[in-house]
């Protein structure tokens, strides 16, 4: 089961790198809010199969309050974009 | 009749009461007074303060109807999510794509937004504008090559908001309709 | 005891891998693709699919009063996924980040040459109102 555990994070972290890629390449604003969002539900991914390796629920709140911020935040982000397109 | 109004004013209520003592108790994870106590003053507290309007007057609940659609739900997450990799890795910078307008029948809130929701779930579409007034989605479709498939996503939505409006809508089985949403999901034609 | 034991780890070692996979190639839709728009199928597709997998895969791992905090979780991000994504798409679009070229047809723009008007102008209207401009 390690071995499983170990190379799905392995996996996962990649998938984030790859993201994290887009969001340095942007190149609008909207590619960078999309590609953090993708990076926050890795983040979620990731630490919930570290819950499960180790099988201990501690970081339980954190993928909560990670799940509603990152709903939240591109929601706003992706809102003031458009207005500051509207704008023009 | 005062009194009436109120009772039943607050019974509208319950189901949110419900929801919101559920998930305080979920979040806690355990069922001790004090997590049920507290839980029930929050709910009631957070209802008193942020009333909201019911989502279904006076709906007739259909859980057949509704679970079908849940596990219609979540097979087209799992084939959508295969076709947007397929795409991903067969066509990549190569794809073409189409914005489709779709004429909706259902005049509701709740079943414009569960149709845009369950849409952007099913293979190959996505929601990008939603025009409520004239009832238009907007749908951003990926693999698309000729005016056929364009049909077809037409088509596919349409069915997402059938599916939908069986599930929740209230045009068919009329009783307790409360006129809140104005003759919502009637057949209008085929 | 041992048999549910062993049950639980083989759904988690079917939905883990799985999961992960998804969500590797959400990230290489991510890259792949050449504009906002269909960059945005595989945000919000494969990699909703790939977390929701996960998180199914270490909740059958976690005692029972845990769980269900888990699958809420995947609960909201099956409903905040296509809000999100509508919110970026319909931003996109207005923003003119989606390449055209890419588009076979767009009835959305022959609607608006058509009429002449945004389809938005009247929320547009309301947002300017709301910055007191």
């Amino acid at each position: 089961m390690t071995v499983l555990y170990d190379s799905v994070l392995a996996v996962v972290a990649a998938a984030g790198l790859l993201t994290l890629l887009r969001l340095v390449r942007g190149p609008g604003a909207l590619d960078r809010i999309m590609a953090l969002d993708v990076l926050a539900t890795m983040i979620i991914a990731g630490t919930a199969v570290g819950m499960a390796a180790r099988g201990d629920p501690t970081p339980l709140p954190v993928l909560v309050v990670l799940a509603l911020l990152a709903f939240i935040g591109s929601v706003t982000a992706a809102h003031l974009v458009e207005k500051r397109e509207g704008m023009r | 009749m005062n009194g009436l109004e109120r009772a039943r004013r607050g019974v509208r209520h319950l189901p949110m009461i419900a929801w919101l003592w559920l998930l305080w108790i979920l979040l806690w994870g355990s069922v001790d007074l004090e997590v049920l106590l507290g839980g029930l003053a929050v709910a009631l507290a957070l209802v008193a303060a942020f009333p909201l309007p019911p989502a279904l007057p006076r709906a007739v609940p259909r859980p057949l109807r509704i679970g079908a659609l849940l596990v219609h739900l979540l097979t087209d997450l799992v084939r959508s999510g295969a076709t947007a990799a397929w795409q991903a890795l067969r066509h990549g910078p190569r794809t073409s794509a189409a914005i489709v307008e779709v004429e909706l029948r259902v005049d509701s809130d709740l079943l414009i937004t569960a149709v845009a929701e369950l849409t952007t779930m099913t293979p190959g579409t996505l929601v990008a504008e939603i025009d409520r007034r004239r009832r238009l989605l907007y749908v951003h479709t990926l693999p698309v090559h000729d005016e056929r498939d364009i049909h077809h996503r037409k088509s596919e939505v349409q069915m997402v908001e059938r599916r939908v409006a069986r599930a929740i809508g209230h045009g068919e089985s009329f009783e307790g309709f409360d006129g809140i949403d104005g003759p919502s999901s009637r057949r209008k034609g085929g | 005891m041992n048999a549910l034991n062993t049950a639980r780890d083989a759904v988690t070692a079917v939905l883990l891998p799985a999961g992960a996979a998804f969500c590797l190639l959400g990230a290489l839709g991510l890259l792949r693709f050449p504009d906002t728009g269909s960059r945005l199928h595989a945000a919000a597709k494969a990699q909703t699919l790939g977390l929701l997998l996960v998180l199914v895969g270490t909740a059958v791992q976690m005692p029972l009063r845990h769980a269900p905090v888990l699958l809420l979780v995947a609960l909201f991000q099956l409903l905040t996924a296509p809000v999100t994504s509508q919110i970026i798409g319909r931003a996109a679009y207005r923003a003119q980040a989606l390449d055209h070229r890419l588009l076979l047809r767009d009835e959305l723009a022959e609607r608006l040459e058509r009429e002449g008007t945004p389809a938005y102008g009247q929320e547009r209207e309301a947002d300017e109102e709301d910055e007191g401009r």
